[in-house]
């Protein structure tokens, strides 16, 4: 279609217009209006000639941005839909990586903008909690883990390394309740009764390096899908985790955390995906730079606020 | 040779950087879609499945001739109407990137139309309900009337669109708003928790959001048949921005 609209508008002999003073004018009748009412559309008399070469002007440049959008597509679409579509060829390469990648930078940097430290969360009441189900991304860790458990801590001000375990967090910290919203990335979301301490509180007893700007916080009980230890690391901001709503979560729904969710100690960030609440937390280190990030590597923002 | 400025450019390109974006913005949204669908019923015994979008894709495979040997029929609406299954971290980055585009061309939209003054031909008048019920009858009977060889008149209209087009051209630029608006607020449904509260909450703002992307489907299908239907001159007008049929607007020059 695209070639019988140039082959129209290019009929008739070809126009010489420089140098010809344009001819168009005005033929309308101007009527005072209301602002709101519709006017008629403004007349105009103008030489075929120049409207032949404006015409042909707008349907090369329509036509070939609609090569580019075209073009562009075809660049950005995922090699699984364009092989299902018919086209076997390889176009992967990394400027289309860039391209796409630039759009969750640029949503992460408009997430990160959007946040605010004094900004709460909407909390619930206990009778609009739902169920929420062992989100493991794969198979759930056996529960021998927990008895030895510790929480290491590094890169604090001290140059120390510390351990803690659970009871030593539970007599150190007091302990706080909210009943806040998860929302997952793939779009559903649950209602869960939390409690456990303000991350805050123990970046306070425990201090940063005074270069830290983020925390990579770690499993390293997490497993795949076929049972092989497969560890879990995320990064998260220090104004996210001074948030007063931040927890590291103790309990669920009243009761210890079990296994399910990450007993005995995970991450409980309402402002972030739940891609960033870490379950069964083993390491928690402060850094200068923007840590490693487990599903920024598969191909998933790293600011992940909502 | 005498013709009138119909669209300006601003319009001209917003309307047509619509149709890659909209598509992109569909096709990675029903990708989205597939990771947590928004319809699901209790677990199917024999399948476990519980998407009633792979329920429509195993019926069309069992009921509609060529499709009997479709190697995955829970997969058939995922494979036909979306960038695929399975992809989610990529449809999530092709649906931000044609979000942003979208809202930009939201504002090439509005500018093209304060500049070039059209947005007054979208406002609604007096009698709107009884012109549209008109030219919706007019539609309808068409297709009849050609069929019959009966003769079958236009409704007059002395404006730049006639009733039922104005309520179409003004609703869909209220679902585009509606659809960022939407989009928002599940997007980040804790910074902007008023938004989503304005729409009932975060998973009835998923509902809004599925369902106002079905005004764009209802829309651009009656939208192309008639303006293949309306010819040339409609079609034309949308890329150079002049029209031939300049009578009308002489007529209502005359009448007011």
């Amino acid at each position: 279609m695209n070639s019988e609209e140039k082959g129209h508008s290019l009929q008739g002999k070809d126009t010489t217009s420089a140098g010809v003073e344009p001819e168009v004018k005005s033929v309308s009748v101007k009527k005072p209006q209301s602002f709101l009412g519709e006017r008629p559309l403004p007349a105009i008399e103008i030489a075929p000639q120049i409207l032949r070469y404006r015409s042909r002007r707008d349907f090369l440049v329509f036509g070939a941005g609609a090569l580019a959008a075209l073009a562009g597509a075809g660049f950005l679409l995922p090699q699984e839909t364009l092989s299902r579509i018919g086209i076997h060829r390889n176009i992967d390469s990394p400027e289309k990586e860039w391209f796409l990648n630039k759009a969750p930078r640029i949503d992460d940097d408009v997430a990160e903008a959007l946040y605010s430290a004094n900004r709460s969360v909407p909390t619930y009441t206990k009778s609009q909690i739902t169920p929420l189900k062992n989100n493991y991304n794969g198979a759930t860790p056996d529960p021998g883990y927990i008895s030895g458990w510790k929480l290491t801590l590094d890169g604090l001000a001290s140059g120390l390394s510390i351990s803690l375990d659970i009871r030593n967090l539970l007599t150190r910290f007091l302990v706080h309740e909210q009943i806040t919203r998860l929302v997952c990335v793939e779009g559903w979301s649950a209602i869960a009764w939390w409690a456990g301490l303000r991350f805050d509180d123990l970046l306070h007893a425990y201090p940063p390096i005074s270069q830290a700007k983020w925390a990579r916080v770690e499993s390293s009980v997490n497993l795949d899908a076929s049972g092989n230890p497969d560890p879990y690391f995320m990064s998260l901001d220090l104004a996210t985790v001074r948030h007063p709503q931040t927890l590291l979560a103790t309990h669920f729904n009243g009761q210890p955390l079990t296994v399910d969710h990450g007993a005995p100690l995970r991450l409980l960030v309402p402002v972030k995906l739940g891609l960033k609440n870490v379950k069964a937390i083993t390491k928690i280190t402060y850094v200068a730079e923007e840590p490693r990030d487990y599903w920024a590597e598969r191909g998933y923002s790293r600011y992940d606020g909502i | 040779m005498l013709v009138v400025r119909k669209h300006h450019f601003l319009v001209r390109c917003s309307h047509w950087l619509n149709a890659p974006i909209l598509l992109g913005l569909i096709l990675s949204g029903i990708s989205i879609y597939w990771a947590s669908p928004i319809y699901q019923h209790k677990p199917d015994p024999n399948t476990g499945n519980t998407d009633v979008a792979a329920d429509i894709g195993v019926w069309i495979c069992a009921h509609v001739p060529g499709q009997h040997h479709y190697s995955s029929p829970p997969d058939w609406i995922y494979n036909h109407v979306s960038l695929g299954p399975g992809m989610l971290a990529l449809a999530l980055r092709v649906h931000w990137l044609c979000a942003y585009l979208f809202m930009l061309n939201g504002i090439v939209y509005v500018a093209g139309l304060v500049s070039g003054g059209g947005w007054r031909s979208l406002l609604t008048r007096g009698a709107d309900l009884l012109d549209a019920l008109r030219m919706f009858r007019y539609y309808i009977g068409f297709p009849f009337a050609k069929v019959a060889r009966r003769q079958w008149l236009h409704p007059v209209s002395s404006t730049k669109y006639n009733a039922l087009q104005r309520a179409a051209y003004f609703s869909v630029p209220v679902a585009g708003l509606l659809s960022v608006a939407t989009g928002w607020a599940i997007h980040k449904p804790m910074q902007l928790h008023w938004l989503a509260a304005a729409f009932g909450g975060y998973n009835a703002a998923r509902v809004w959001h599925f369902w106002l992307m079905w005004i764009y489907i209802f829309f651009v299908v009656p939208h192309l048949i008639l303006v293949f239907a309306d010819g040339w001159d409609t079609l034309r007008s949308m890329i150079v921005g002049w029209s031939t049929r300049v009578e009308r607007p002489e007529v209502l020059a005359n009448e007011q």
